[in-house]
Protein backbone atom coordinates (compact mmCIF):
# COMPACT_ATOMS: atom_id res chain seq x y z
CA UNK A 1 0.00 0.00 0.00
CA UNK A 2 1.40 3.65 -0.69
CA UNK A 3 1.45 6.27 1.57
CA UNK A 4 -2.25 7.97 1.80
CA UNK A 5 -1.32 11.21 -0.12
CA UNK A 6 -0.78 8.75 -2.89
CA UNK A 7 -4.30 7.25 -3.22
CA UNK A 8 -5.80 9.23 -6.27
CA UNK A 9 -9.58 7.10 -5.89
CA UNK A 10 -12.27 8.64 -4.46
CA UNK A 11 -12.50 5.86 -2.16
CA UNK A 12 -9.92 7.39 -0.25
CA UNK A 13 -10.02 11.09 -0.74
CA UNK A 14 -7.06 13.47 0.12
CA UNK A 15 -6.18 15.59 2.38
CA UNK A 16 -5.57 19.38 0.90
CA UNK A 17 -2.23 20.59 1.07
CA UNK A 18 -0.83 23.59 2.98
CA UNK A 19 -1.49 24.46 7.02
CA UNK A 20 -4.29 23.40 8.95
CA UNK A 21 -4.88 23.92 12.61
CA UNK A 22 -5.62 21.66 15.50
CA UNK A 23 -9.28 22.50 16.45
CA UNK A 24 -9.71 23.49 19.92
CA UNK A 25 -12.77 24.50 21.95
CA UNK A 26 -10.95 27.79 22.87
CA UNK A 27 -11.61 29.14 19.62
CA UNK A 28 -14.23 26.82 18.29
CA UNK A 29 -16.95 29.35 18.45
CA UNK A 30 -15.05 32.08 17.21
CA UNK A 31 -14.00 30.38 13.89
CA UNK A 32 -17.81 29.60 13.16
CA UNK A 33 -18.66 33.01 12.83
CA UNK A 34 -15.75 34.04 11.13
CA UNK A 35 -15.44 34.34 7.49
CA UNK A 36 -13.56 31.34 5.94
CA UNK A 37 -10.36 31.22 6.88
CA UNK A 38 -7.08 30.63 5.14
CA UNK A 39 -6.64 27.20 6.59
CA UNK A 40 -6.13 23.89 4.74
CA UNK A 41 -7.72 21.37 6.91
CA UNK A 42 -8.76 21.28 10.74
CA UNK A 43 -7.60 17.98 12.54
CA UNK A 44 -9.87 17.01 15.29
CA UNK A 45 -9.04 14.44 18.25
CA UNK A 46 -11.99 12.04 18.23
CA UNK A 47 -11.94 11.09 21.50
CA UNK A 48 -13.20 14.48 22.35
CA UNK A 49 -16.49 13.98 20.25
CA UNK A 50 -17.18 10.17 20.92
CA UNK A 51 -20.07 9.36 22.82
CA UNK A 52 -20.71 12.77 23.52
CA UNK A 53 -23.66 15.15 22.55
CA UNK A 54 -24.42 18.94 22.97
CA UNK A 55 -22.87 21.99 21.57
CA UNK A 56 -19.15 20.46 20.58
CA UNK A 57 -20.59 17.44 18.28
CA UNK A 58 -22.92 19.71 16.77
CA UNK A 59 -20.30 22.47 16.44
CA UNK A 60 -17.82 20.34 14.57
CA UNK A 61 -20.62 19.48 12.41
CA UNK A 62 -20.87 22.82 11.13
CA UNK A 63 -16.82 23.41 11.15
CA UNK A 64 -17.08 19.71 8.81
CA UNK A 65 -18.75 22.42 6.42
CA UNK A 66 -16.51 24.78 5.99
CA UNK A 67 -13.38 22.57 6.42
CA UNK A 68 -11.95 19.29 5.24
CA UNK A 69 -11.91 17.38 8.69
CA UNK A 70 -9.23 14.80 9.37
CA UNK A 71 -8.85 12.53 12.78
CA UNK A 72 -6.01 12.30 14.94
CA UNK A 73 -6.08 9.73 17.70
CA UNK A 74 -5.13 9.49 21.33
CA UNK A 75 -5.92 6.08 23.38
CA UNK A 76 -5.32 3.67 20.03
CA UNK A 77 -2.12 2.65 22.46
CA UNK A 78 -0.82 1.05 18.92
CA UNK A 79 2.25 -0.31 20.98
CA UNK A 80 0.66 -1.94 23.67
CA UNK A 81 0.36 -5.88 24.19
CA UNK A 82 -3.47 -5.93 24.66
CA UNK A 83 -5.47 -5.21 21.59
CA UNK A 84 -7.74 -2.23 21.34
CA UNK A 85 -11.05 -2.85 22.59
CA UNK A 86 -13.62 -3.62 19.92
CA UNK A 87 -16.09 -1.46 21.30
CA UNK A 88 -13.71 1.45 21.56
CA UNK A 89 -12.90 0.52 17.51
CA UNK A 90 -16.16 0.58 16.43
CA UNK A 91 -17.07 4.03 18.20
CA UNK A 92 -13.98 5.40 16.27
CA UNK A 93 -14.89 3.68 12.65
CA UNK A 94 -18.51 5.80 13.38
CA UNK A 95 -17.13 8.91 14.28
CA UNK A 96 -14.21 9.18 11.45
CA UNK A 97 -17.21 8.35 9.40
CA UNK A 98 -19.03 11.14 10.69
CA UNK A 99 -16.48 13.62 9.79
CA UNK A 100 -15.56 12.31 6.42
CA UNK A 101 -11.73 12.09 7.54
CA UNK A 102 -9.24 10.95 4.94
CA UNK A 103 -7.68 8.65 6.94
CA UNK A 104 -7.22 8.08 11.08
CA UNK A 105 -3.63 8.84 12.39
CA UNK A 106 -2.30 7.88 16.05
CA UNK A 107 0.86 7.67 18.04
CA UNK A 108 3.79 4.90 17.32
CA UNK A 109 3.29 4.59 21.49
CA UNK A 110 2.12 2.91 24.13
CA UNK A 111 -0.79 4.70 26.95
CA UNK A 112 -2.33 1.35 28.47
CA UNK A 113 -0.70 -0.28 31.28
CA UNK A 114 -2.24 -3.74 31.78
CA UNK A 115 -5.88 -2.01 32.28
CA UNK A 116 -5.15 1.65 33.46
CA UNK A 117 -4.89 4.05 31.08
CA UNK A 118 -2.43 6.35 31.13
CA UNK A 119 -3.41 9.20 29.35
CA UNK A 120 -0.10 9.93 27.61
CA UNK A 121 1.98 8.27 25.13
CA UNK A 122 4.60 6.23 26.25
CA UNK A 123 7.84 5.22 23.67
CA UNK A 124 7.56 1.28 22.49
CA UNK A 125 10.82 -1.89 22.60
CA UNK A 126 12.63 -1.00 19.16
CA UNK A 127 12.16 -4.41 18.23
CA UNK A 128 11.61 -6.70 15.81
CA UNK A 129 8.78 -7.90 17.89
CA UNK A 130 7.06 -5.10 18.25
CA UNK A 131 7.25 -4.66 14.58
CA UNK A 132 5.12 -7.74 13.98
CA UNK A 133 2.77 -6.93 16.89
CA UNK A 134 2.12 -3.13 15.73
CA UNK A 135 2.07 -4.03 11.79
CA UNK A 136 -0.58 -6.71 11.84
CA UNK A 137 -2.50 -4.48 14.38
CA UNK A 138 -2.54 -1.39 11.65
CA UNK A 139 -3.51 -3.99 8.88
CA UNK A 140 -6.69 -5.00 10.98
CA UNK A 141 -7.16 -1.58 12.08
CA UNK A 142 -6.82 -0.60 8.52
CA UNK A 143 -9.40 -3.05 7.46
CA UNK A 144 -12.12 -1.74 10.62
CA UNK A 145 -11.35 1.77 10.81
CA UNK A 146 -12.33 1.58 6.56
CA UNK A 147 -9.68 4.59 6.31
CA UNK A 148 -5.73 3.98 5.61
CA UNK A 149 -3.66 4.40 8.85
CA UNK A 150 -0.82 6.89 9.52
CA UNK A 151 1.22 6.66 12.81
CA UNK A 152 3.35 9.50 14.43
CA UNK A 153 6.52 9.23 15.61
CA UNK A 154 6.37 10.32 19.35
CA UNK A 155 8.81 12.26 22.03
CA UNK A 156 9.94 10.33 24.62
CA UNK A 157 11.61 11.27 27.53
CA UNK A 158 13.04 7.90 28.60
CA UNK A 159 14.35 5.68 26.06
CA UNK A 160 12.60 2.04 25.63
CA UNK A 161 14.94 -0.12 27.05
CA UNK A 162 18.00 -1.66 24.07
CA UNK A 163 16.95 -1.36 20.89
CA UNK A 164 17.75 -3.72 18.08
CA UNK A 165 17.44 -1.22 15.96
CA UNK A 166 17.53 2.69 15.56
CA UNK A 167 14.17 4.62 15.60
CA UNK A 168 14.60 5.83 11.67
CA UNK A 169 15.44 2.34 10.64
CA UNK A 170 12.85 0.73 12.83
CA UNK A 171 10.21 3.26 11.37
CA UNK A 172 10.62 2.04 7.96
CA UNK A 173 10.67 -1.45 9.08
CA UNK A 174 7.23 -1.05 10.57
CA UNK A 175 5.65 1.30 7.86
CA UNK A 176 6.98 -0.94 5.08
CA UNK A 177 5.49 -4.16 6.94
CA UNK A 178 1.97 -2.76 8.38
CA UNK A 179 1.50 -0.49 4.50
CA UNK A 180 0.52 2.71 6.96
CA UNK A 181 1.77 6.15 6.09
CA UNK A 182 4.01 8.23 8.10
CA UNK A 183 2.51 11.23 10.27
CA UNK A 184 5.83 13.08 10.50
CA UNK A 185 5.79 15.53 14.18
CA UNK A 186 8.64 17.56 13.26
CA UNK A 187 8.73 19.16 16.23
CA UNK A 188 9.38 15.80 18.48
CA UNK A 189 12.25 15.13 15.94
CA UNK A 190 13.97 17.79 17.43
CA UNK A 191 12.73 17.34 21.20
CA UNK A 192 14.25 13.86 20.78
CA UNK A 193 17.32 15.18 19.68
CA UNK A 194 18.04 17.64 22.05
CA UNK A 195 17.21 15.45 24.51
CA UNK A 196 19.04 11.93 23.85
CA UNK A 197 21.84 13.42 21.87
CA UNK A 198 21.01 12.53 18.27
CA UNK A 199 21.54 14.65 15.46
CA UNK A 200 17.82 15.82 13.82
CA UNK A 201 18.85 16.17 10.41
CA UNK A 202 20.57 12.82 10.40
CA UNK A 203 17.40 11.46 11.54
CA UNK A 204 15.46 12.53 9.20
CA UNK A 205 17.88 11.74 6.52
CA UNK A 206 16.94 7.92 7.27
CA UNK A 207 13.42 7.91 7.20
CA UNK A 208 11.48 7.09 4.17
CA UNK A 209 10.36 10.53 3.23
CA UNK A 210 7.99 8.95 0.74
CA UNK A 211 5.92 7.88 2.69
CA UNK A 212 4.75 11.09 4.67
CA UNK A 213 1.29 12.09 4.25
CA UNK A 214 1.25 14.08 6.71
CA UNK A 215 3.58 16.36 9.23
CA UNK A 216 3.01 18.15 11.96
CA UNK A 217 4.76 21.54 14.15
CA UNK A 218 4.45 22.59 17.24
CA UNK A 219 6.32 24.21 19.93
CA UNK A 220 7.92 23.07 23.22
CA UNK A 221 9.14 24.67 26.43
CA UNK A 222 12.06 23.64 28.65
CA UNK A 223 11.38 22.40 32.12
CA UNK A 224 12.73 21.52 35.50
CA UNK A 225 14.09 18.66 34.58
CA UNK A 226 16.83 19.76 32.31
CA UNK A 227 14.62 18.41 29.38
CA UNK A 228 12.81 20.05 26.39
CA UNK A 229 9.08 19.02 26.92
CA UNK A 230 6.69 18.63 23.95
CA UNK A 231 4.10 20.70 25.52
CA UNK A 232 2.23 22.11 22.27
CA UNK A 233 1.93 25.35 24.62
CA UNK A 234 4.48 27.94 22.67
CA UNK A 235 4.82 28.99 18.93
CA UNK A 236 6.29 26.47 16.48
CA UNK A 237 10.36 27.06 17.08
CA UNK A 238 12.68 28.56 13.77
CA UNK A 239 14.51 25.61 14.41
CA UNK A 240 11.80 23.12 14.22
CA UNK A 241 10.58 24.98 11.05
CA UNK A 242 13.85 24.86 9.39
CA UNK A 243 13.45 21.17 9.82
CA UNK A 244 9.74 21.90 8.33
CA UNK A 245 11.62 23.36 5.01
CA UNK A 246 13.40 20.78 5.16
CA UNK A 247 11.30 18.16 4.83
CA UNK A 248 9.13 19.34 2.61
CA UNK A 249 11.64 20.16 -0.15
CA UNK A 250 11.87 16.81 -0.24
CA UNK A 251 8.55 15.47 0.17
CA UNK A 252 6.42 18.05 -2.28
CA UNK A 253 2.93 19.13 -0.78
CA UNK A 254 1.67 18.00 1.74
CA UNK A 255 -0.78 19.21 4.74
CA UNK A 256 1.30 20.62 7.33
CA UNK A 257 -0.98 20.95 10.96
CA UNK A 258 -0.20 23.61 13.57
CA UNK A 259 -0.63 22.08 17.04
CA UNK A 260 -1.62 23.76 19.96
CA UNK A 261 -3.04 22.30 23.10
CA UNK A 262 -2.37 24.56 25.45
CA UNK A 263 -1.31 28.23 27.03
CA UNK A 264 -3.79 28.72 24.10
CA UNK A 265 -3.64 32.50 22.38
CA UNK A 266 -6.54 33.97 20.35
CA UNK A 267 -7.39 32.93 17.35
CA UNK A 268 -6.04 35.97 14.80
CA UNK A 269 -2.71 35.21 17.02
CA UNK A 270 -2.73 31.75 15.88
CA UNK A 271 -3.54 32.64 12.44
CA UNK A 272 -0.24 34.69 12.33
CA UNK A 273 1.53 32.15 13.64
CA UNK A 274 -0.53 29.91 10.29
CA UNK A 275 0.31 32.25 7.67
CA UNK A 276 3.82 32.12 8.78
CA UNK A 277 4.27 28.85 8.58
CA UNK A 278 2.26 28.99 5.32
CA UNK A 279 5.15 31.23 3.70
CA UNK A 280 7.63 28.72 5.17
CA UNK A 281 5.92 26.05 3.71
CA UNK A 282 5.44 28.12 -0.01
CA UNK A 283 9.51 28.90 -0.08
CA UNK A 284 10.53 24.94 0.54
CA UNK A 285 7.91 24.07 -2.49
CA UNK A 286 9.54 26.62 -4.88
CA UNK A 287 13.22 25.25 -3.45
CA UNK A 288 12.29 22.33 -4.73
CA UNK A 289 11.02 23.72 -7.70
CA UNK A 290 14.05 24.94 -8.56
CA UNK A 291 15.57 21.38 -7.74
CA UNK A 292 18.66 21.99 -5.64
CA UNK A 293 18.49 21.71 -1.77
CA UNK A 294 18.47 25.48 -1.38
CA UNK A 295 16.69 24.93 1.55
CA UNK A 296 19.88 24.94 3.92
CA UNK A 297 19.86 23.84 7.80
CA UNK A 298 22.40 25.54 9.94
CA UNK A 299 24.09 23.65 12.33
CA UNK A 300 22.00 22.21 15.02
CA UNK A 301 21.71 24.50 17.77
CA UNK B 1 10.18 -17.22 31.86
CA UNK B 2 11.79 -14.05 30.86
CA UNK B 3 9.23 -11.43 29.65
CA UNK B 4 9.47 -9.60 26.48
CA UNK B 5 10.77 -6.16 26.50
CA UNK B 6 7.49 -4.52 25.45
CA UNK B 7 5.37 -6.51 28.59
CA UNK B 8 8.18 -5.31 31.17
CA UNK B 9 7.85 -1.71 29.59
CA UNK B 10 4.24 -1.82 30.44
CA UNK B 11 5.08 -3.31 33.62
CA UNK B 12 7.79 -1.16 34.52
CA UNK B 13 5.74 2.59 33.54
CA UNK B 14 2.58 1.17 35.29
CA UNK B 15 4.67 0.74 38.59
CA UNK B 16 6.79 4.06 38.19
CA UNK B 17 3.64 6.70 37.13
CA UNK B 18 0.73 4.67 39.45
CA UNK B 19 3.01 2.75 41.92
CA UNK B 20 4.15 4.09 45.16
CA UNK B 21 6.56 7.21 45.10
CA UNK B 22 9.77 5.36 44.07
CA UNK B 23 13.12 7.51 45.51
CA UNK B 24 15.64 6.81 42.66
CA UNK B 25 18.39 7.45 45.72
CA UNK B 26 17.05 4.48 47.56
CA UNK B 27 18.76 1.45 46.02
CA UNK B 28 16.45 -1.60 47.57
CA UNK B 29 13.31 -0.06 46.14
CA UNK B 30 15.03 0.16 42.66
CA UNK B 31 16.74 -2.93 43.03
CA UNK B 32 13.07 -4.69 43.92
CA UNK B 33 11.26 -2.61 40.89
CA UNK B 34 13.98 -4.13 38.31
CA UNK B 35 13.89 -7.65 39.60
CA UNK B 36 9.91 -7.56 39.38
CA UNK B 37 10.13 -6.98 35.68
CA UNK B 38 11.74 -10.61 34.88
CA UNK B 39 13.90 -9.65 32.13
CA UNK B 40 17.95 -9.62 31.75
CA UNK B 41 20.66 -8.27 33.60
CA UNK B 42 21.59 -6.19 30.64
CA UNK B 43 18.05 -5.01 30.46
CA UNK B 44 17.66 -4.00 33.76
CA UNK B 45 20.91 -1.85 33.78
CA UNK B 46 18.98 -0.08 30.71
CA UNK B 47 16.16 1.03 32.62
CA UNK B 48 17.91 1.62 35.85
CA UNK B 49 19.49 4.18 34.06
CA UNK B 50 15.90 5.45 32.53
CA UNK B 51 14.25 5.93 35.64
CA UNK B 52 15.29 9.29 36.56
CA UNK B 53 13.50 10.44 33.23
CA UNK B 54 10.63 7.27 34.15
CA UNK B 55 9.85 9.57 37.46
CA UNK B 56 9.05 12.51 34.82
CA UNK B 57 6.55 10.74 33.21
CA UNK B 58 4.58 10.11 37.21
CA UNK B 59 4.66 14.15 37.41
CA UNK B 60 3.47 14.23 33.73
CA UNK B 61 0.46 11.70 33.86
CA UNK B 62 -0.65 12.56 37.22
CA UNK B 63 -0.64 16.49 36.91
CA UNK B 64 -2.57 15.63 33.55
CA UNK B 65 -5.17 13.43 35.43
CA UNK B 66 -5.30 15.86 38.27
CA UNK B 67 -6.11 18.86 35.63
CA UNK B 68 -9.21 16.54 34.17
CA UNK B 69 -10.77 16.07 37.79
CA UNK B 70 -10.55 19.43 39.08
CA UNK B 71 -11.95 20.80 35.57
CA UNK B 72 -15.23 19.10 36.47
CA UNK B 73 -14.70 19.24 40.06
CA UNK B 74 -13.23 22.38 41.03
CA UNK B 75 -15.02 23.82 44.48
CA UNK B 76 -14.38 20.70 46.15
CA UNK B 77 -11.06 19.99 44.98
CA UNK B 78 -10.26 23.49 46.53
CA UNK B 79 -11.88 22.65 49.35
CA UNK B 80 -10.74 18.96 50.50
CA UNK B 81 -7.00 20.12 49.70
CA UNK B 82 -4.60 18.00 50.49
CA UNK B 83 -7.44 15.59 51.70
CA UNK B 84 -8.07 15.15 47.76
CA UNK B 85 -4.39 14.57 47.08
CA UNK B 86 -4.65 11.47 49.18
CA UNK B 87 -7.67 9.72 47.59
CA UNK B 88 -6.42 10.66 44.14
CA UNK B 89 -2.87 8.73 44.75
CA UNK B 90 -5.08 6.31 46.38
CA UNK B 91 -6.81 6.20 43.55
CA UNK B 92 -4.06 5.75 41.10
CA UNK B 93 -2.67 3.20 43.10
CA UNK B 94 -5.50 0.97 43.77
CA UNK B 95 -7.33 1.45 40.62
CA UNK B 96 -6.24 3.74 38.15
CA UNK B 97 -8.06 5.25 35.25
CA UNK B 98 -9.85 2.57 32.50
CA UNK B 99 -11.78 5.07 30.08
CA UNK B 100 -10.23 6.11 27.20
CA UNK B 101 -11.94 9.28 27.59
CA UNK B 102 -10.43 12.09 30.15
CA UNK B 103 -13.61 13.09 30.69
CA UNK B 104 -14.50 10.30 32.60
CA UNK B 105 -11.63 9.98 34.74
CA UNK B 106 -13.96 12.16 36.87
CA UNK B 107 -16.18 9.91 37.51
CA UNK B 108 -14.40 6.95 38.05
CA UNK B 109 -12.28 8.77 40.76
CA UNK B 110 -15.81 9.50 42.26
CA UNK B 111 -16.74 5.84 42.38
CA UNK B 112 -13.65 4.94 43.79
CA UNK B 113 -13.30 7.60 46.48
CA UNK B 114 -17.37 8.28 47.99
CA UNK B 115 -17.82 4.80 49.53
CA UNK B 116 -14.59 6.19 51.66
CA UNK B 117 -15.33 9.38 52.80
CA UNK B 118 -18.11 8.08 55.20
CA UNK B 119 -15.61 6.78 57.43
CA UNK B 120 -13.23 9.62 57.32
CA UNK B 121 -13.85 12.51 59.17
CA UNK B 122 -11.35 15.19 57.76
CA UNK B 123 -13.94 15.04 54.24
CA UNK B 124 -16.81 17.58 54.85
CA UNK B 125 -20.19 15.72 55.01
CA UNK B 126 -21.14 17.62 51.94
CA UNK B 127 -18.73 16.68 49.79
CA UNK B 128 -20.53 13.84 47.94
CA UNK B 129 -23.46 16.41 46.96
CA UNK B 130 -20.99 18.46 46.22
CA UNK B 131 -19.31 16.00 43.56
CA UNK B 132 -21.97 14.90 42.18
CA UNK B 133 -23.44 18.66 41.84
CA UNK B 134 -20.01 19.71 40.31
CA UNK B 135 -19.69 16.61 38.34
CA UNK B 136 -23.05 16.63 36.51
CA UNK B 137 -21.97 19.92 35.03
CA UNK B 138 -19.52 18.18 32.02
CA UNK B 139 -22.13 14.92 32.53
CA UNK B 140 -25.27 16.79 31.19
CA UNK B 141 -23.84 18.94 28.71
CA UNK B 142 -22.37 16.08 27.25
CA UNK B 143 -25.39 13.66 27.57
CA UNK B 144 -26.35 12.31 24.25
CA UNK B 145 -29.83 13.61 23.17
CA UNK B 146 -32.74 12.42 20.52
CA UNK B 147 -33.64 15.56 18.44
CA UNK B 148 -36.36 17.53 19.93
CA UNK B 149 -40.20 17.90 18.48
CA UNK B 150 -41.20 20.48 16.43
CA UNK B 151 -44.11 20.73 17.95
CA UNK B 152 -45.10 19.40 21.61
CA UNK B 153 -47.37 16.81 21.84
CA UNK B 154 -50.53 16.93 24.17
CA UNK B 155 -49.46 14.84 27.70
CA UNK B 156 -52.03 11.76 27.54
CA UNK B 157 -52.58 10.15 31.44
CA UNK B 158 -52.76 6.69 29.98
CA UNK B 159 -49.23 7.11 28.47
CA UNK B 160 -45.65 7.87 30.37
CA UNK B 161 -43.74 10.92 29.50
CA UNK B 162 -40.99 11.43 27.82
CA UNK B 163 -38.16 13.37 29.01
CA UNK B 164 -34.55 14.51 27.58
CA UNK B 165 -31.82 12.28 28.16
CA UNK B 166 -29.93 14.45 29.87
CA UNK B 167 -32.43 15.30 32.31
CA UNK B 168 -31.27 14.00 35.88
CA UNK B 169 -33.81 14.24 38.97
CA UNK B 170 -30.62 14.93 41.79
CA UNK B 171 -31.79 14.13 45.66
CA UNK B 172 -28.88 16.67 48.07
CA UNK B 173 -28.97 16.09 51.84
CA UNK B 174 -27.32 19.57 51.85
CA UNK B 175 -27.87 22.53 49.45
CA UNK B 176 -24.69 22.68 47.44
CA UNK B 177 -26.59 24.55 44.48
CA UNK B 178 -26.10 27.25 46.68
CA UNK B 179 -22.91 27.80 47.19
CA UNK B 180 -20.92 30.65 45.62
CA UNK B 181 -18.69 29.95 42.48
CA UNK B 182 -16.08 31.76 44.00
CA UNK B 183 -13.33 28.96 44.53
CA UNK B 184 -12.16 30.95 47.10
CA UNK B 185 -15.31 30.49 49.20
CA UNK B 186 -15.99 28.50 52.09
CA UNK B 187 -18.90 28.81 52.83
CA UNK B 188 -20.47 25.57 54.55
CA UNK B 189 -23.78 24.91 52.56
CA UNK B 190 -26.99 24.34 54.41
CA UNK B 191 -28.05 20.90 55.78
CA UNK B 192 -31.64 21.16 53.81
CA UNK B 193 -32.88 18.03 51.85
CA UNK B 194 -32.86 19.72 48.34
CA UNK B 195 -34.46 18.22 45.05
CA UNK B 196 -33.01 19.52 41.77
CA UNK B 197 -33.79 18.90 38.14
CA UNK B 198 -30.68 19.33 36.16
CA UNK B 199 -31.39 19.08 32.51
CA UNK B 200 -29.73 20.82 28.84
CA UNK B 201 -31.85 23.21 27.45
CA UNK B 202 -32.42 22.93 23.83
CA UNK B 203 -28.99 25.76 22.92
CA UNK B 204 -26.91 23.95 25.18
CA UNK B 205 -26.88 25.20 28.55
CA UNK B 206 -27.03 22.90 31.43
CA UNK B 207 -29.76 24.73 33.66
CA UNK B 208 -31.40 23.59 37.56
CA UNK B 209 -34.60 23.85 38.47
CA UNK B 210 -35.46 23.66 42.60
CA UNK B 211 -38.54 21.39 43.26
CA UNK B 212 -40.98 21.10 45.88
CA UNK B 213 -41.07 17.27 47.53
CA UNK B 214 -44.13 16.69 45.32
CA UNK B 215 -42.92 17.72 42.28
CA UNK B 216 -39.96 16.02 43.13
CA UNK B 217 -41.74 12.94 44.03
CA UNK B 218 -44.19 13.27 40.49
CA UNK B 219 -41.10 13.61 38.32
CA UNK B 220 -39.27 10.61 40.04
CA UNK B 221 -42.26 8.63 39.50
CA UNK B 222 -42.16 10.09 35.35
CA UNK B 223 -38.14 9.90 34.96
CA UNK B 224 -38.31 5.93 36.45
CA UNK B 225 -40.55 5.03 32.80
CA UNK B 226 -42.36 2.79 34.63
CA UNK B 227 -45.85 4.60 35.37
CA UNK B 228 -48.09 5.81 33.23
CA UNK B 229 -48.73 9.97 33.83
CA UNK B 230 -51.75 9.28 35.98
CA UNK B 231 -50.12 6.52 37.99
CA UNK B 232 -47.43 8.38 38.69
CA UNK B 233 -49.48 11.46 39.63
CA UNK B 234 -51.43 8.74 41.73
CA UNK B 235 -48.78 7.57 43.72
CA UNK B 236 -47.02 10.92 44.38
CA UNK B 237 -50.00 12.76 45.39
CA UNK B 238 -50.61 9.67 47.43
CA UNK B 239 -46.87 9.75 49.08
CA UNK B 240 -47.49 13.17 49.95
CA UNK B 241 -51.31 13.39 51.25
CA UNK B 242 -52.55 15.42 48.83
CA UNK B 243 -55.94 14.63 47.41
CA UNK B 244 -56.37 14.03 43.61
CA UNK B 245 -58.85 17.21 42.48
CA UNK B 246 -58.80 19.64 39.74
CA UNK B 247 -57.17 22.31 41.78
CA UNK B 248 -53.91 19.79 41.92
CA UNK B 249 -53.66 18.74 38.19
CA UNK B 250 -54.08 22.27 37.37
CA UNK B 251 -51.15 22.86 39.43
CA UNK B 252 -49.11 20.06 38.14
CA UNK B 253 -50.35 20.79 34.12
CA UNK B 254 -48.37 23.66 34.79
CA UNK B 255 -45.84 21.96 36.23
CA UNK B 256 -45.47 19.99 33.14
CA UNK B 257 -45.65 22.83 30.79
CA UNK B 258 -43.50 24.84 32.26
CA UNK B 259 -40.92 21.79 31.38
CA UNK B 260 -41.91 21.70 28.29
CA UNK B 261 -41.20 25.06 27.64
CA UNK B 262 -37.53 24.92 29.86
CA UNK B 263 -36.85 21.76 26.79
CA UNK B 264 -36.83 18.98 29.39
CA UNK B 265 -40.46 17.77 28.86
CA UNK B 266 -40.64 16.39 25.27
CA UNK B 267 -44.22 14.85 25.22
CA UNK B 268 -46.24 11.54 25.64
CA UNK B 269 -44.06 8.38 24.94
CA UNK B 270 -44.58 6.22 22.11
CA UNK B 271 -44.55 2.41 21.94
CA UNK B 272 -42.22 3.36 19.05
CA UNK B 273 -40.19 5.89 20.59
CA UNK B 274 -39.55 3.54 23.74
Amino acid sequence: MRAPTSLPDAEHPRLPAGVGLGLRWEFLEELLEAPPLPLAFLEVSPENYMRRGGYYPEALERAGTRYPLVTHGLTLSLGSIEEPAPEFVNELRAEIRRVKSPWHSDHLSFSRTGQRMTHELFPVAFNRNSIHRISERLKRLTDELGVPMLIENITYYMAPGSPEMPEPEFLGELLEASGAGLLLDVNNVFVNAKNHGFDALEFLHRLPLERVAEIHVAGHESSKWDLLIDTHGARVAPSVQELLAWVLARTGPLPVLLERDNNIPPLSELMCEVRELQAVYEQALRSRLRGGNEVGFAASP
Amino acid sequence: MRWGLQQALEAFIERVVFGAEIQVTDPSAVDELLRSLQVSENECQELRLQLPRAVVYRQLVQSTLREAIELALPRLVQRMGGVFDEYLQKFLREAGPRTHYLRDVTAEFLDFSEPLWDADRRVPRWARDLARHEALRIEVAACRHSSFPEVPEELNLAAPVRFTESSRLMHYQYAVHELSAELSDRTEPEARPTDLLVYRSADHDVRYLELSPLAASILGNLLSYQHSLGHALSLAYAEHGVEFNEQQMHSTALLLADLAERGALLGPMHERSQ
